[in-house]
């Protein structure tokens, strides 16, 4: 009995301080374990959830875990102070060409002209990119294979509707390699994760292509993007706008100008057409594309200080856009900034309106439960010059530079190593 | 007499005067330089020149150093106040020989593309680190260097495929010294050298085969670092002068580190660097620790070349761009005019490409400018630690056989009015 007392007390001993230890766990996990990255002390634009302000932003399990004033720091593994910073969903860069690839005859699908997006993104605050129309149905499994499941940036893509994508201009002319059938079956049924639209481009004839991808738009029920610029004379683009897109299609490249081939937004006594206000407001929406050749300050400043804005900010990278005027989505958007936009308007317009327009509403923000995909940027003040494809330059006092970026939970880039201890701090030096 | 020798005397002057100023006024007109560099600090260590001096440039060539460059004598000037300019940087150490194969160097994803980063940090060589072997170094020539803004040169390696993986890449049978040599001999304006890379046995064939190879060409080895059967003094031994020990500062299980538990560089490295052998940095993902980099440096082992092991799995850590690695060099106690000249005409010497990293007349235009940026920065090693620094270069302009490739703020540019 006394045996069996001492067992049974023993026993309950046993037991009481398991749980003890079990709940010390628990709540220790609770507290000291439950965050597992906080950025601490810096400035949110969160254009989504309307927040402009100081706030901590918590990540657990590579997802927003909460965004708040003052989140204490022993709750988190590490703590990131970005006191002084702009934290921000990470950028959606719209419009890029990263099938890259070494086929010879090709220029833009598989080919050199196009690059890995890895080494422009995490370093300019993209998490996300969206390649516009290099490939079509019949080479986009091999641009997946190839690059977008190899990449650690998110890839999403428009669907060329010519088939074999942006091989050459000259194939890019094949009407009937334009198969709306075909390509809207490859959304639907094949990669409805991956493609968010359609993409019409290079095209030297009348509308048959614009029409032929909107027949495509409609049938996979996605936006069509439309670089429309190769006709001699320019084909209309108010007819364009009013006969041939639909509310929520994409026209690109908006500030280009080359008025032999391609009718611009802004007239030559520098007015915006009165058309594109109204095409605006029908739900075309306007895409900046600035790439090698599509960029003007003679449109695009006209055009902001007479009220019409590009519903989203995105580079059109390539071989031939990345060491020009363009450099990199930071330096883009540090350009709208110098011409007089704000810096909220400016992420609005390259996170959570680009996601909007692709239907893509779990991206662009840093709603709780969300993908962690983050940006933090330093405003750096000084004197600095902004260029377009015209070798015309504009002088500025802002630029953005990207300070850190994560991709779902991950650091993929921190260029002062703020996320880093100090070397001697492991020895016990400091 | 008197008269009228002067009345002789003044139109003969007002003649001549004529004469030369139309011929002066000709001179200028006609532009004799395409850019004309005005206000900057020149760097060029080749020809001893580290003071304010104006730099011309014509048919992709130098044209003309001098204190003072009169501005209508070019049809461009560009003004770099306040700005450094440098010779057109060598990076030795990339891997650039990119493709479609999946998790592999030699034409697959794992390389990256020159242009992507080279000119965006004042770079206009790169020099592969044997990514290519003589059996595919045909095809990295015509899907990269041949399509490729940046001079792109090679180290040959003794692996016929290259980094190709293993178990290929270690395949002592396809090590062929003459052969390596011969393509050497048959490409002499893209390979600069012979490369011993990955082999994890204690077969020191490998390496003999490359040395041979090397002998053979007359060029140097360049020794990588994953060779784990070898010990570090038995490479270094082997070693010529002139040949290239990368991953310096490296402190992984595949090569021993250069420095002792007690913080003291090894006997043997000291004695290899007396003997000529050259260390590069070979920055990499993984190749670069300050526990080995700062006591190095401060008992005097400098790096020779500043290689950043470029590619796909180094570009977003602590290296991240050719610039970045001579900064935090910079911020390590090395002075700006220290990393400028071993990472321009230092390295040309080392890869014997004497015809770059400098500025003398009639060399090719290969032309870096930078802004030295004050601030607060913080570089980063392969350990993840960090240590911080003041200033930072940043490239604002990069000139290739005389064509502006880079232009961070529009100094080529003229300014947009709204017209």
């Amino acid at each position: 009995m006394l045996h069996f007392n001492t067992i049974y007390k023993g026993t309950v001993q046993l037991v009481l301080t398991g749980a003890f230890i079990f709940l010390n766990a628990v709540s220790s996990s609770l507290s000291a374990q439950e965050i597992d990255i906080l950025l601490k002390g810096g400035h949110v634009i969160d254009p989504k959830n309307g927040i402009d302000a100081v706030m901590d932003v918590g990540i657990a399990n590579r997802k927003i875990h909460q965004v708040a004033a003052n989140i204490p720091a022993n709750q988190a593994k590490q703590v990131i102070d970005v006191t002084g910073l702009y934290v921000t969903p990470g950028l959606i860069d719209m419009h890029v060409h990263v099938f890259h690839g070494t086929e010879d005859m090709s220029y833009i699908a598989d080919g050199h002209t196009s690059l890995p997006p890895d080494g422009f993104t995490f370093r300019s605050g993209v998490t996300t990119v969206v390649d516009a129309g290099s490939s079509g149905w019949r080479n986009f499994r091999l641009f997946k294979d190839q690059t977008i499941d190899r990449s650690q940036t998110r890839i999403l893509a428009f669907l060329n509707i010519v088939g074999t994508g942006m091989y050459g201009r000259f194939e890019e002319q094949d009407v009937s390699d334009m198969n709306p059938t075909m390509t809207a079956h490859m959304i639907t049924r094949l990669f409805p994760e991956v493609l968010v639209g359609i993409k019409s481009a290079h095209f030297w004839g009348g509308f048959t292509q614009v029409d032929l991808a909107v027949e495509a738009g409609t049938l996979a029920n996605v936006p069509v993007m439309v670089d429309f610029g190769e006709h001699q004379p320019p084909n209309s683009i108010e007819d364009l706008f009013m006969k041939h897109l639909r509310p929520g299609d994409i026209f690109t490249h908006t500030y280009s100008y080359g008025p032999a081939n391609r009718e611009t937004v802004v007239n030559e006594d520098l007015q915006v057409k009165p058309f594109i206000f109204e095409a605006q407001k029908r739900g075309i929406i306007f895409d900046v594309g600035h790439g090698g050749g599509a960029f003007s300050f003679r449109q695009a400043i006209p055009s902001l200080q007479q009220g019409f804005l590009p519903d989203v900010i995105s580079s059109d990278l390539h071989k031939d856009s990345m060491n020009g005027a363009f450099k990199d989505m930071a330096n883009l958007l540090s350009k709208f900034m110098n011409m007089g936009m704000s810096l909220s308007d400016v992420i609005l317009r390259s996170t959570w309106k680009p996601a909007q327009v692709l239907s893509r509403e779990d991206l662009g923000h840093l709603s709780v439960g969300t993908e962690a995909d983050i940006a933090v940027f330093s405003l750096r003040e000084g004197k600095f010059g902004f260029q377009d494809i015209r070798r015309t330059k504009i002088e500025g006092t802002q630029k953005l530079e990207a300070e850190l970026t994560i991709r779902a939970g991950r650091i993929m880039w921190d260029l002062n190593g703020i996320s880093a201890p100090h070397w001697e701090t492991e020895l016990g030096k400091k | 007499m008197k008269d009228t020798a002067r009345q002789f005397c003044m139109p003969h002057r007002f003649f001549l005067f004529l004469f030369f100023g139309i011929g002066i006024g000709t001179v200028s007109l006609a532009q004799v330089h395409d850019i004309i560099l005005v206000n900057g600090h020149l760097i060029d260590a080749k020809n001893g020149l580290n003071e304010p001096m104006d730099v011309a440039i014509l048919d992709g060539k130098i044209s003309k150093i001098a204190k003072k460059i009169l501005p209508e004598e070019g049809k461009r000037v560009i003004d770099v106040h306040g700005l450094i300019i440098s010779p057109g940087l060598i990076d030795p150490h990339t891997h650039v020989y990119v493709g479609e194969k999946p998790r592999t160097f030699s034409g697959g994803s794992s390389s990256v593309s020159p242009d992507d980063f080279t000119f965006r940090s004042g770079v206009t060589t790169v020099v592969d680190a044997g990514t290519s072997g003589w059996r595919n170094f045909e095809d990295f020539k015509a899907s990269v260097i041949d399509v490729s803004q940046t001079r792109v040169l090679a180290f040959l390696n003794i692996a016929g495929g290259g980094m190709q993986g293993n178990p290929a890449q270690e395949d002592i049978t396809d090590m062929n010294p003459e052969i390596t040599a011969q393509l050497i001999a048959n490409y002499p304006q893209y390979l600069v050298g012979v490369k011993i890379g990955h082999y994890a046995g204690k077969d020191w064939t490998p390496f003999d085969r490359a040395l041979e190879a090397a002998n053979l060409a007359n060029v140097p080895l360049l020794v990588e670092c994953h060779l784990p059967g070898y010990s570090l003094a038995d490479q270094l031994e082997r070693m010529r002068p002139g040949d290239i020990l990368s991953h310096t500062y490296e402190n992984i299980r595949d090569r021993e580190p250069i420095i002792d538990s007690l913080e003291k560089l090894l006997p043997e490295v000291k004695a290899a660097k007396v003997r000529g052998v050259l260390f590069d940095v070979s920055h990499g993902g993984a190749g670069f620790w300050f526990d080995q980099a700062i006591p190095a440096l401060r008992q005097g082992l400098t790096p020779d070349t500043f290689g950043t092991d470029l590619h796909r799995f180094s570009m977003n850590s602590g290296m991240k761009n050719f610039a970045n690695v001579l900064s935090k060099f910079m911020a390590m106690g090395m002075s700006l005019e220290a990393v400028l000249t071993q990472a321009s005409w230092k390295t040309a010497e080392a890869i014997k490409q004497e015809d770059i990293g400098h500025l003398s007349v009639e060399a090719v235009a290969d032309i870096a400018i930078f802004r030295l940026r004050d601030g607060a920065f913080g570089f980063v090693d392969s350990a993840g630690q960090r240590i911080n620094g003041k200033q930072l270069l940043e490239t604002e302009l990069t000139i290739r056989a005389g064509r502006v490739v880079y232009d961070l703020n529009g100094l080529s540019a003229s300014p947009y009015h709204n017209n």
